[in-house]
C-alpha cells in the first residue's frame, strides 16, 4: 500500500515541478514569440503581393520598412465600404491595403480555413481590377509536411498568380484547388479559375477551396467596388 | 591509465561510431529521413535531440534511486516531454524561421525511440557524469549520421549547402542535372542504407 501512495506522490511531485518550468519557460519566452509572429505575419503579406522575395530571408528593418511604406490595413462594413480603425463596426472585415503613389494595387484578404489536421492560415491578394489574383501565401498550418504541407511552398502558391475569380461571363466562382492537375482535367475555358492540386493531398486541397471561397463571398462587396471602380 | 581506456571515453565515443544509434542500433529513421533535405535544418534538429537526450539523461539518472518502479516509463516520458516542449519555445522564440520547417518533428523528439532507450538501458542504472556523457555521445551520434545524410542529400539533390550553390554553373551548362531523387524521402533511405553498409564493413576488423 505505501508503494502505491510513494508512486502516486512522486507523481505529483513530477507534475507540479516540470508544469511549473514549462509555465516559465512560456511566458518568459512569450514576448520574443509573438514578435516573431508578428513579423511572419507583415513578411507575409509583402510576400503575397511579391513585394519580397521568398529564396532570400529579409532582415526586419526590410520588412518592417517596406511594411510602413507600402501597406495600410483598413476595415470593411457589410457593405464593402472601407473604413478606418477608429469607425470600424463589430462585424468589419480586416483588409490590407497594397499603396503604392497613393494609389491602391492591390488588397490583401486574411484567409482562415480548416486544414485536413487544423486551421490554415494565409493572405490572399487581389489585384485593385477586383478578379485577378496577384498572389497567395500560408503562414500557419498543421498538414502532413510533404503531403499537404506543400501548400506553404513556393511552387504550390505561384500557381495562384493571375488567376481570376470570376468566369468568362462575369460571374463570381471563387478559385478552385484542382484535384491532380488543371490540364486534362478542367475546360480551357476554365483554367484561370483552378490551381494544380497537390498529389496526396486532394482533402487538404477541398478544404482549403472551401475556405477561399467562404473568404471571398465574404470580401464580394469591397471586391465589388473594386471591379465598378468605385474605389481607387 | 590511458585516457582511451577509461570507462567515461568508451560512453561517449562508442555512441558516435560503434554503436551508432542511427547506423548501428536502426533508432530514430524516422527523422532522420524527415528533416535532412537541408543541412541547417539538420543541424538545429541534432543539436535539439542532443539538448533532450543530454537533459533527460542526467535528470533521470540523478532520480534513479527514487524513480518507483512500476511508474518509471511514465516518468521517463514526462521529463522527456517537457525537455522537449522545452526546446521547441526556444525555438520558436529565437529560429523562427528553422522552427517552422522542422514543424512537427521538433514535437517528435518525444517519441523518438532513442531516448527513452537511452533513458531505460543506460541512464536508469549508471550515475549522472556517466548518464550525461552518455547522452551527449549519442545526440552526437545521430546528428553525424544527420547531418552527413543532410550534406549528401543537399549536394545532390539541390547542388547547394547551408543555401548556397556549391556545384558551379559550368556543371550544369555542361549538362549535370539535380538529382530530383535525393531531395525525396527514398533518397535519403539509400543515403542512411549506404552508410549503414560503410560503418558494418569498416567496423567489423
Amino acid at each position: 500500500m505505501s508503494n502505491h501512495i510513494k508512486s502516486i506522490l512522486f507523481a505529483v511531485v513530477l507534475s507540479i515541478v516540470c508544469g511549473s518550468l514549462l509555465t516559465l519557460a512560456s511566458t518568459g519566452l512569450r514576448e520574443y514569440q509573438l514578435r516573431n509572429i508578428a513579423f511572419d505575419k507583415q513578411k507575409n503579406i509583402l510576400k503575397s503581393i511579391g513585394l519580397i522575395e521568398d529564396k532570400k530571408a529579409p532582415s526586419l528593418e526590410t520588412v518592417s520598412g517596406l511594411y510602413a511604406d507600402h501597406i495600410k490595413k483598413m476595415w470593411i462594413d457589410f457593405q464593402g465600404k472601407l473604413v478606418p480603425k477608429e469607425k470600424k463596426g463589430e462585424n468589419d472585415l480586416p483588409v490590407y491595403l497594397y499603396v503604392k503613389q497613393e494609389k491602391i494595387q492591390a488588397y490583401i484578404i486574411p484567409v482562415h480555413s480548416r486544414g485536413l489536421w487544423g486551421k490554415i492560415a494565409g493572405y490572399l491578394a487581389i489585384a485593385n481590377d477586383g478578379t485577378t489574383i496577384s498572389g497567395f501565401t500560408v503562414y500557419n498550418h498543421q498538414e502532413t509536411p510533404g503531403l499537404g504541407g506543400e501548400i506553404e511552398k513556393r511552387w504550390f502558391q505561384k500557381n495562384f498568380e493571375d488567376k481570376k475569380i470570376l468566369d468568362d461571363n462575369g460571374n463570381f466562382v471563387s478559385i478552385t484547388i484542382a484535384k491532380g492537375t488543371v490540364q486534362g482535367r478542367i475546360p480551357t475555358s476554365r483554367h484561370k479559375n483552378f490551381v494544380d492540386g497537390i498529389s496526396g493531398a486532394s482533402m487538404t486541397g477541398k478544404f482549403l477551396s472551401a475556405g477561399l471561397k467562404r473568404t471571398l463571398i465574404e470580401y464580394e462587396p469591397l471586391s465589388e467596388r473594386f471591379r465598378n471602380n468605385e474605389i481607387k | 591509465m590511458k585516457i582511451i581506456r577509461t570507462k567515461a571515453f568508451k560512453v561517449f565515443f562508442n555512441p558516435i561510431w560503434e554503436s551508432n544509434p542511427i547506423s548501428g542500433q536502426i533508432l530514430g529513421i524516422c527523422s532522420a529521413l524527415a528533416v535532412t533535405v537541408q543541412l541547417k535544418t539538420a543541424i538545429v534538429m541534432g543539436l535539439a535531440l542532443t539538448f533532450v537526450l543530454a537533459c533527460s539523461n542526467l535528470s533521470i539518472s540523478l532520480m534513479r534511486k527514487v524513480i518507483p518502479r512500476n511508474i518509471r516509463i511514465i516518468v521517463e516520458l514526462t521529463i522527456i516531454a517537457t525537455l522537449v516542449i522545452f526546446a521547441d519555445q526556444v525555438l520558436k522564440a529565437f529560429l523562427y524561421d528553422i522552427s517552422k520547417q522542422l514543424s512537427v518533428f521538433v514535437g517528435l523528439i518525444i517519441t523518438n525511440c532513442i531516448i527513452l532507450a537511452r533513458a531505460e538501458t543506460y541512464a536508469l542504472g549508471n550515475p549522472p557524469l556517466l548518464s550525461l556523457l552518455d547522452g551527449i555521445g549519442n545526440g552526437l551520434g545521430y546528428s553525424q549520421i544527420l547531418i552527413t545524410v543532410a550534406v549528401l542529400r543537399e549536394l545532390f539533390g539541390a547542388g547547394k549547402l547551408f543555401g548556397f550553390q556549391v556545384i558551379p554553373n559550368a556543371f550544369y551548362a555542361a549538362g549535370y542535372e539535380n538529382m530530383g531523387f535525393m531531395v525525396l524521402a527514398p533518397g535519403a533511405f539509400i543515403a542512411i542504407g549506404l552508410i549503414v553498409w560503410l560503418q558494418k564493413t569498416v567496423s567489423r576488423k
